[in-house]
């Protein structure tokens, strides 16, 4: 059985990014709209207070089922399919990309240049900040340029983190508090953040959850939302390179299949799903795969990994006043021209390392009752911080996303392969960038009469992006910098796939603010 | 009884979850929620004050074996666990533990009838300890896992109970109350220290 669901827009995927382009759109524009979800509807709000407590009690998943068992790949997938996306699972951080992050080439002779720059995208990113309600403070302006103050004032430091702050400034580095996007006054209708430090699951509603926007949409009636219903391929017109329709299967009835007729097609399905549909979606005239016609599709994935270390310092904290909250610097994503290239963020949190309970003493013997906490309060008479620096690498055109007819879901798709690969810029410094980043740790350390306790590289790429990068040359490229896809006039492809690097700070304000400019764009064409 | 002082403790940890943060009740939607997963509960609490500090009083460890209990009780097997925002694997937690802990509670009391002629329950703390630290000796653990996860009964009591909020304000003898919602009005002061500390 087929059923046809027409209108104006229809938008793939129902995350951060799909739903902010949602939003926007209703303003600009009467156009019907239609969101498309692969998953169900997420937590209720109103359960969200018993499911962080088996959060806590037990480690229980607070969104449960918000994955689908047979679409996922091989290498890294954020699983979260469900009304709100990953971002359910956020924790709300929400650094800036720096200037530079935009102009690689022109200022450090590496990478690529994005077709926009910082000051094009900043109002974009005020956009983003004032829908989400982002707390923060401002940093230097040297190292952290904007064109107003955030929405909210700064979550304030605990105790901890101020003695943490004076630790990291002792060693020249200038920190501040990293913006979130947690209510810390009412404004914006939300709670005050009463630091639960759950924060990948407020119980009060204080941190942005996207999911509740939409359903505001829904309630007033400017947003359609088909929910368990995976989009598996886009069809053109007959003699023509727009896209007709998008053709969905249920989970309900594997066997139903829903055409979407729409105007304007929107792919906002993440960085994996996005470049994905449009591989599922070859045709005879587009061998490849839509939006493919030069073979740009899936590659240059990005995203950024880090090192890490644990210090012992010698003073007094008590980890669990607010553990969630961090310091940031950006000192760092700002190195001169002529400096060699290496780019990266720099936080810290409190730690527990080493000054947790245990069973067992230093020589191994047992322990029980008082000696357990005799032993461990011992240990609490000195700290331990986290300090953790996402660097930037720059993506290789063959890091790639590619279908792997190996593995497939429930109706025989194939189902995605993502191997990151590094340019060679960025694989020839990679140990001197490790090797800096530890001497740095070390400095640090020393400025507080303390030592590095630990250290940790992980080559893991936090907060992937790219698979459709944006470009003017389509020969480099799969869309423009709104997201229009170079080879099919009424198909957009929106977010974090259109990235052209990861950055050294958290995606999300830059695909979020990336894809409110899209919206703008859209907003006009319908 | 018993049934009745669960219940009372199940209500007052909701009434208390949803109170610290002002709003209103909790929905427990617990698929275990009323499954009956205990233990002995004389064996417990023999074992409970043998592991747990001497220091928090006989009712500092009632109230430890109570919340214990109250875990177990509405523990899920092979539940979804967390995933992280980038994670690729979707984590299942433990099986019922239960089933083995009740069989290492009753080898520990056959074990004491067995070297010293009398019940687990009548031994003096020492020797529940030897007995108890003989079951666990084969791991070598350096750290706690979480409850669930416990090979052995005494070190998911203990895993429990220092883990807990009461236990890491005791170890620092200062009111830190971890991961209680409160209002972030005053986070900049260093916690008050817990009455009697100084």
């Amino acid at each position: 059985m087929t059923t046809r669901i027409d209108s104006d827009i229809c938008i793939i995927g129902s995350g951060i990014t799909a739903i902010l382009a949602a939003e926007r759109l209703t303003e600009l524009t009467d156009a019907e709209i239609v969101m498309v979800e692969a998953g169900g509807h997420t937590t209720p709000a109103r359960d969200r207070i018993a499911k962080r407590r088996r959060f806590i009690d037990y480690g229980e998943n607070p969104w449960t089922n918000d994955h689908i068992r047979d679409q996922t790949g091989d290498g890294l997938f954020y699983r979260s399919m469900h009304v709100g996306g990953c971002a359910m699972h956020w924790d709300g951080a929400c650094p800036r990309f720096s200037p530079e992050d935009f102009r690689q080439r022109s200022v450090h002779n590496v990478g690529t240049d994005w077709e926009i720059d910082y000051d094009e995208l900043e109002p974009y990113y005020s956009d983003f900040e004032q829908r989400v309600g982002v707390a923060g403070e401002p940093g230097p302006p040297e190292y952290d340029p904007r064109s107003g103050p955030y929405p909210m004032p700064p979550l304030p430091l605990s105790y901890n983190l101020e003695i943490l702050k004076r630790w990291g400034e002792s060693a020249g580095i200038p920190f501040w508090t990293q913006p979130w996007a947690k209510a810390t006054t009412t404004e914006n209708g939300r709670a005050v953040c009463r630091r639960c430090d759950t924060c990948h699951v407020c119980p009060t509603g204080a941190k942005y959850t996207p999911d509740l926007t939409l359903h505001s949409l829904i309630d007033e009636g400017k947003v359609r939302l088909v929910t368990g219903t995976l989009v598996r391929r886009l069809n053109l017109k007959s003699n023509s390179d727009k896209v007709s329709y998008a053709l969905g299967s249920s989970y309900e009835d594997p066997d139903e299949q829903i055409e979407f007729h729409a105007k304007i097609f929107v792919v906002a399905a993440g960085y994996a799903w996005s470049p994905h549909l449009l591989l599922l979606s070859a045709n005879s005239r587009f061998p490849a795969g839509l939006a493919n016609r030069t073979g740009m599709v899936g590659t240059y994935m990005t995203g950024h990994p880090y090192v890490s270390a644990q210090v012992d310092l010698p003073f007094e904290s008590y980890p669990g006043m607010f553990s969630t909250n961090s310091l940031l610097s950006r000192m760092f994503a700002r190195p001169g021209p002529l400096e060699h290239y290496l780019r990266h963020d720099l936080r810290i949190w409190t730690s527990t390392a080493g000054r947790q309970p245990r069973p067992r003493s230093d020589s191994g013997s047992r322990l029980f009752g008082d000696e357990i906490m005799e032993d461990w309060r011992a240990r609490t008479k000195r700290s331990s911080a986290r300090v953790r620096a996402y660097y930037d690498v720059i993506p290789d055109k063959n890091s790639l996303l590619s279908l792997d007819p190996h593995r497939t879901n429930r109706w025989g798709d194939p189902m995605p392969k993502i191997e990151f690969r590094d340019a060679p810029e960025s694989l020839s410094i990679r140990a001197r960038t490790h090797d800096t980043l530890f001497r740095l740790f070390e400095r640090m350390a020393a400025a507080g009469d303390g030592s590095v306790m630990s250290t940790q590289v992980s080559t893991k790429m936090e907060h992937p992006g790219g698979g459709c990068r944006m470009g003017e040359d389509p020969s480099t490229s799969v869309v423009d910098s709104y997201g229009r896809t170079h080879d099919h006039e009424n198909l957009f492809v929106i977010g974090a796939p259109t990235m052209v690097s990861g950055g050294c700070a958290n995606g999300t304000p830059t695909f979020c603010a990336l894809s409110l400019r899209s919206a703008e764009m859209i907003g006009l064409e319908i | 009884m018993k049934q009745n002082r669960r219940s009372f403790l199940k209500q007052s940890a909701a009434a208390v979850s949803a109170a610290s943060i002002g709003v209103g009740g909790a929905d427990d939607q617990s698929p275990s929620a009323g499954h009956d997963r205990e233990l002995d509960e004389k064996m417990l609490r023999a074992i409970g004050n043998a592991v747990l500090p001497e220091s928090i009083g006989e009712t500092g460890r009632e109230l430890a074996v109570e919340a214990f209990e109250l875990w177990l009780s509405e523990f899920e097997p092979v539940a979804e666990l967390t995933h992280p925002y980038g994670g690729s694997e979707i984590p299942y937690g433990p099986a019922d533990p239960v089933p083995g802990w009740s069989a290492q509670i009753e080898a520990l009391d056959l074990l004491s009838r067995a070297k010293w002629n009398t019940g687990f329950v009548n031994l003096t703390n020492q020797k529940r300890r030897e007995l108890l630290g003989e079951q666990m000796d084969e791991s070598s653990d350096t750290s706690f896992p979480s409850p669930g996860r416990a090979h052995h009964v005494g070190t998911a009591l203990m895993a429990h109970y220092f883990t807990s909020a009461d236990a890491v304000d005791r170890c620092y003898q200062m009111r830190i109350a971890k991961l209680e919602c409160r209002s972030i009005g005053n986070v900049e002061n260093r916690p008050e220290p817990l009455r009697g500390s100084m």
